[in-house]
């Protein structure tokens, strides 16, 4: 039993590697998917659209199976399985965070910005102190469900063989032909996205004005 | 001969097909108090945001102190440099209809924040200039409170206090009082009062008929596009020439 759950940590951090390395690319990249999809050239603005409508119009699962295994069709050689999970991880979730950027920074008032410029301040100051501040309190709610899905997500980097902690419990499983060390995998998970969902609301309650 | 603060000639705007302005000149004198009355959509608050730079006027001139915003040529309004038109944008102050607070500052720092980024004024400056108006207002103790936590009469008067805080040589008013009840509104009202009172330049947008009457110098009937009649405000309110002025004034005597 030890050394099961032993087994389950260590697949859990790569999880959380995964996890991770997700949420440091994609929350970033989410920005210039909205400023892309709000951009006054069309050219641009119908490519973004396209992605976001592929990135969520299809399976995930789907997803990762095309970012391993397509570049073998095409160039004869696959990226790394761990390299192709996090690129298929980061495209999606830029698509989902860039679409609740975007709904964030079109709910705000256009009343905000005309106060802000009648007095003076700069295009920069009123987006970093007037702009952003309002609008990452009011996307935080639908950026926490998207970080509490992503830790559940992880489960689906395994179909690429990539050894986390959904792939380590059942391969545990079926050598001792039980489903317990799955279930105890989704106490792993709970008791992940539990932190999770503390950490939201400590940032909520930080920024209630 | 007393200065003149705005001088507006043959103003058009039209957003796309729709002509908000047809041909608008007028002009404010130093100290004076300037109330522009007139039926939904007549283009009166478009006039005001043409003034502090919220819309872009499409023809005609407009000078401040003097100095030009934009100037008609060829048949286009032509705007100065950008600096310019900042410097031209901190002498004119702007109150909204819907108070347009910051949220998550604080009433002070609502006050505060353009005073320090925008005119460079230190914390303790800034805060003293806050202090002394904010007291003129009597709500020095709402000083630590987010605008959420305010009435509506409450809302409009800081927000008024952080437009004269950058101490603006004309306050414009863009109907300060149409969100809120009459007790509100009369709160309201007795601070722009008090301001006239201090010769401050100012031109109000607003339906509250005895207020323009008895707080103006000048008085401006504004109808689809076009100042249809303008005068004392005895004269505008009292005896109007116009058949429509008329009109709309008696539409508020019910």
């Amino acid at each position: 039993m030890m050394k099961l759950i032993g087994q389950l940590l260590s697949g859990s951090v790569i999880s959380l590697e995964v996890f991770f390395l997700t949420l440091i690319m994609a929350l970033p990249l989410g920005f210039l998917v909205a400023m892309g999809r709000m951009s006054k050239i069309k050219v641009v603005r119908v490519l973004v659209d396209t992605y976001i409508q592929i990135m969520r119009g299809t399976p995930l699962l789907l997803q990762l199976l095309f970012f391993y295994f397509a570049p073998y069709y095409i160039f004869n050689s696959s990226l790394p399985r761990f390299a192709s999970a996090i690129l298929a991880f980061v495209l999606n979730y830029a698509a989902y965070f860039g679409e609740i950027y975007r709904s964030g920074l079109q709910a705000l008032d256009n009343g905000q910005r005309e106060a802000a410029k009648v007095l003076g301040f700069s295009k920069r100051y009123t987006f970093f102190h007037i702009v952003l501040p309002q609008v990452v309190k009011n996307v935080l709610p639908s950026v926490g469900n998207e970080v509490i899905t992503l830790v559940k997500d992880t489960a689906l980097a395994s179909t690429i063989g990539v050894i986390e902690l959904f792939r380590i419990a059942q391969t545990a499983s079926s050598r001792q032909f039980s489903t317990m060390p799955i279930f105890i995998a989704g106490v792993f998970y709970f008791i992940m996205n539990y932190l999770v969902s503390r950490v939201f609301d400590l940032l909520e309650s930080r920024m209630q004005y | 001969m007393s200065e003149l603060m705005i001088k507006a000639e043959n103003i058009k705007k039209s957003f796309g097909t729709n002509e908000v302005l047809k041909d608008i000149s007028f002009s404010l004198e130093k100290g004076k108090v300037l109330s522009i009355i007139g039926p939904s959509g007549s283009g009166k608050s478009t006039l005001l945001r043409i003034i502090t730079q919220l819309e872009t006027a499409d023809d005609g001139s407009l000078f401040v102190e003097g100095d030009p915003l934009f100037q008609a040529q060829d048949g286009k309004a032509v705007y100065v440099s950008q600096k310019a038109m900042h410097s031209i944008m901190l002498k004119t102050g702007l109150v909204f209809q819907s108070f347009n607070l910051f949220p998550h500052f604080t009433v002070m720092r609502n006050i505060t924040e353009a005073q320090r980024a925008v005119l460079s004024r230190s914390k303790e400056e800034a805060e003293d200039r806050a202090i002394q108006v904010l007291k003129e207002m009597n709500l020095l103790d709402k000083a630590d409170a987010f605008p959420s936590s305010l009435s509506g009469g409450q809302k409009q008067r800081v927000s008024i206090a952080r437009a004269l805080v950058m101490d603006p040589r004309i306050l414009f008013f863009d109907e300060p009082t149409s969100a809120l009840d009459p007790e509100l509104t009369r709160q309201v009202l007795s601070v722009i009062k008090g301001l006239a009172e201090r010769d401050m330049t100012m031109v109000v947008v607003t339906h509250e008929m005895n207020f323009a009457k008895s707080i103006s110098d000048w008085s401006i009937f504004m109808e689809n596009g076009y100042i249809v009649e303008e005068g004392e405000p005895e004269v505008l309110f009292g005896n109007p020439k116009e058949e429509r002025t008329k009109a709309f004034i008696n539409s508020f005597r019910e």
